[in-house]
């Protein structure tokens, strides 16, 4: 039971990381239509921003922190500003293979600058160790998992507050209702695009902070824990933010249990599922969902016309 | 009709391989010009020559399930890896954790085009059932379990981070490894590679213009352009996409069962979603739906190193301390176009070739 409440626990936090950068991506589907495979790059890059201000500049860890966040939002701002915007109308494809090339030159840069040992994020509380852990009941909750979590309920309240009641948020939702309805209605959509984009920046790379804080460590890897939201957004639905939300935690949830109850698991099926497979198990979850339901479980179903 | 080029009298005039001779002639001379290359060019840059020519058999069949049929496939080097596998199991020699058959190249070759092309026809069907933006995730989600099967499967693959020894080069008990002798010169193991993947290469482009030509390159075209409206006029969708999906992995299958020979191994983490990515980078860049951009596109990938190489003797930058390594330099130029080609020449490499055949065409007059 321990051992299941352990995995729970894990599993809600990774969902919670992961729903920072799948809303993230929510966002700029809603709005622009475009799928930003740069998303996870940009959680990488916050989190290498925020480790180089705190550990090699030397700049204390909170202020590093915000600071790292805030440029991870001007250079995603900048992205869309440079590359994106040339791009509106085209087909979504395109535009989804052009933000893969956004990745690839944000990632080898980042990889370069990594290089092949880990980096560490800085650390505010150094008498913890590396942002400590807490036992409760046996359940051993770590306060990084603890704050990750927090923090996405604070950021979903917050935004869900920011669609209801603020201007921009309101223009928002009418640009992703309709583009040229909202243009017609004078709303400034270009800046729309680059709010959405701005926010999408602070968010992943938050997540990126709480993928590769304390123990976990950034690395060239850690670009793949990143990528896993793209299957929790999928799962929930492209365009709907309770879908993004619910499908990180589906994946988040799935990897927490396989990890901890892998041999159980091969047990029932009769076969060797393979190392690894936590990481691989929100992919075939999202494989089977996309064949039931290509719209995901929350998405607005596409009608097409010929 | 000398005069008038573009005058056709008959549609079998339109649609011939070659509509002039200039055409023909520039095709003769070019390969005349790569088969000759191999007693003139240096090792390094016929190493890089064979790996664009394969390269662009496996371009040519992602552009014939994405460029031609629209269906979007981001798992395409997952078949190059089925392809892999196929040739080093049947033609690879067995260890102590791999097993392999040594069989001859001519059974292994087509066999691990056809066994990847059975594994595309395996995926086609849900093709049928997702559309766009949705195949391409499914495409993706594929990859990794692929990866995964790749290195978890130890007795095929040698397993993460050990691999395996590729399918040995024995072309009806010919061994490659012992060189040909022509005349007065010896032909090594790199250079026979080079003529076969040269010859594979000459092939595979020209069973995709004939396909454009017939009536399934059609189909596919019309299916690219709204497959509800194809389906309207009586093309069945599950039969051309199972078929374009069937024909690409088999491509893919080709070039993987040679491509890893070259070097000798293969590791089951080389197949990621960035090798994936890249094919349909080289596609993009290339010029997709169209018979030529693969190439252009593959030479362009393959080149770019020695590329790279020379410009830096050339500076004389060799050997000094880079901030960025070869690779990154490379990872990053190849960034750099997919983002400028989508913006200013969606038809890629092809488009520029063109725009350029065209202003000569009329030259000293713009049009």
């Amino acid at each position: 039971m321990i051992i299941f409440l352990q995995a729970t626990a894990e599993g809600l936090a990774l969902g919670a990381v992961y729903s920072l950068v799948a809303i993230g991506f929510v966002l700029i589907y809603k709005a622009m239509d475009v799928l930003s495979f740069a998303q996870p790059a940009l959680a990488v890059v916050g989190a290498g921003l925020i480790s180089s201000l705190a550990v090699d500049r030397g700049i204390p860890f909170w202020l590093a922190l915000v600071i790292g966040i805030f440029l991870t939002g001007v250079l995603s701002l900048v992205i869309e500003r440079t590359f994106l915007r040339p791009m509106v109308g085209e087909p979504v494809f395109s535009v989804a293979i052009l933000t893969i090339g956004i990745d690839i030159l944000l990632r080898t840069f980042l990889d370069n600058w990594i290089g092949l040992n880990p980096r560490y994020l800085g650390d505010p509380f150094p008498s913890f160790g590396n942002f400590g852990s807490i036992s409760i009941g046996g359940v051993v909750l770590k306060y990084l998992e603890i704050s990750a979590f927090i923090t996405a309920v604070v950021v979903i309240v917050l935004l869900s507050v920011f669609f209801k009641k603020s201007k921009y948020g309101v223009a928002m939702r009418a640009t992703s209702f309709d583009q040229e309805a909202a243009l017609a209605q004078g709303i400034d959509v270009g800046k729309i695009f680059a709010l959405v984009w701005f926010i999408a920046g602070l968010l992943a790379s938050f997540a990126g902070f709480f993928i590769t804080g304390g123990f976990n460590t950034l690395t060239q890897l850690s670009f793949i824990s990143a990528l896993r939201a793209l299957p929790a957004v999928v799962i929930g639905g492209l365009d709907s933010i309770p879908g993004a939300v619910v499908g990180s935690l589906i994946i988040g949830l799935t990897q927490g249990y396989v990890a901890y109850f892998q041999t159980n698991l091969e047990g029932l099926v009769g076969f060797s599922l393979g190392s690894g497979f936590s990481l691989v198990a929100p992919y075939l979850i999202m494989f089977v969902i996309l064949l039931i339901k290509p719209d995901g479980l929350f998405g607005t179903e596409e009608v097409e016309r010929v | 009709m000398r005069g008038r080029p573009s005058l056709y009298t008959d549609y079998r005039k339109e649609s011939a391989i070659f509509s002039n001779l200039t055409q023909k002639f520039w095709f003769l001379a070019l390969i005349t010009f790569a088969f000759s290359l191999v007693f003139v060019a240096s090792d390094y840059w016929i190493l890089l020559l064979t790996t664009a020519f394969l390269i662009s058999v496996a371009a040519w069949g992602l552009n014939i399930v994405s460029g031609f049929a629209g269906q979007i496939s981001l798992a395409h080097g997952v078949f190059v890896g089925v392809g892999t596998y196929t040739a080093s199991v049947l033609g690879g020699v067995a260890s102590s954790y791999v097993i392999g058959y040594e069989l001859d190249m001519i059974i292994w070759l087509p066999m691990s085009g056809v066994v990847a092309g059975l594994i595309g026809l395996l995926i086609a069907p849900i093709s049928v059932r997702l559309k766009g933006l949705n195949l391409g995730l499914v495409t993706l989600a594929l990859v990794f379990i692929a990866s995964h099967l790749f290195s978890n499967m130890k007795f095929i693959t040698g397993g993460a981070g050990f691999g395996r020894k590729a399918a040995k080069l024995v072309l009806f008990g010919f061994d490659f490894e012992n060189g040909l002798q022509i005349g007065g010169t010896l032909l090594e193991k790199n250079q026979l590679v080079y003529l076969l993947a040269l010859a594979i290469c000459i092939f595979a482009g020209i069973g995709v213009k004939n396909l454009t030509r017939s009536k399934t390159g059609r189909a596919y075209s019309a299916i690219r352009d709204g497959d509800i409206a194809a389906e309207a006029i009586g093309i069945n969708l599950f039969k051309f996409k199972s078929s374009a999906f069937a024909l690409s992995s088999f491509y893919a299958g080709i070039t993987g069962s040679l491509m890893f020979s070259v070097s000798g191994g293969v590791e089951p983490g080389v197949f990621n979603l960035l090798y994936s990515v890249t094919f349909i980078a080289i596609v993009i860049i290339g010029g997709g739906g169209t018979v030529l951009g693969p190439l252009f596109g593959a030479l362009f990938f393959s080149l770019l190193p020695g590329a790279i190489q020379a410009l830096l003797h050339t500076f004389g930058l060799v050997g000094q301390e880079l901030s960025l390594s070869l690779g990154q330099i490379e990872r990053l130029i190849f960034g750099l176009f997919i983002i400028l080609f989508l913006i200013f020449e969606p038809r890629g490499l092809w488009g520029v070739w063109f725009r350029l055949r065209n202003y000569f065409k009329a030259w000293p007059f713009s049009y």
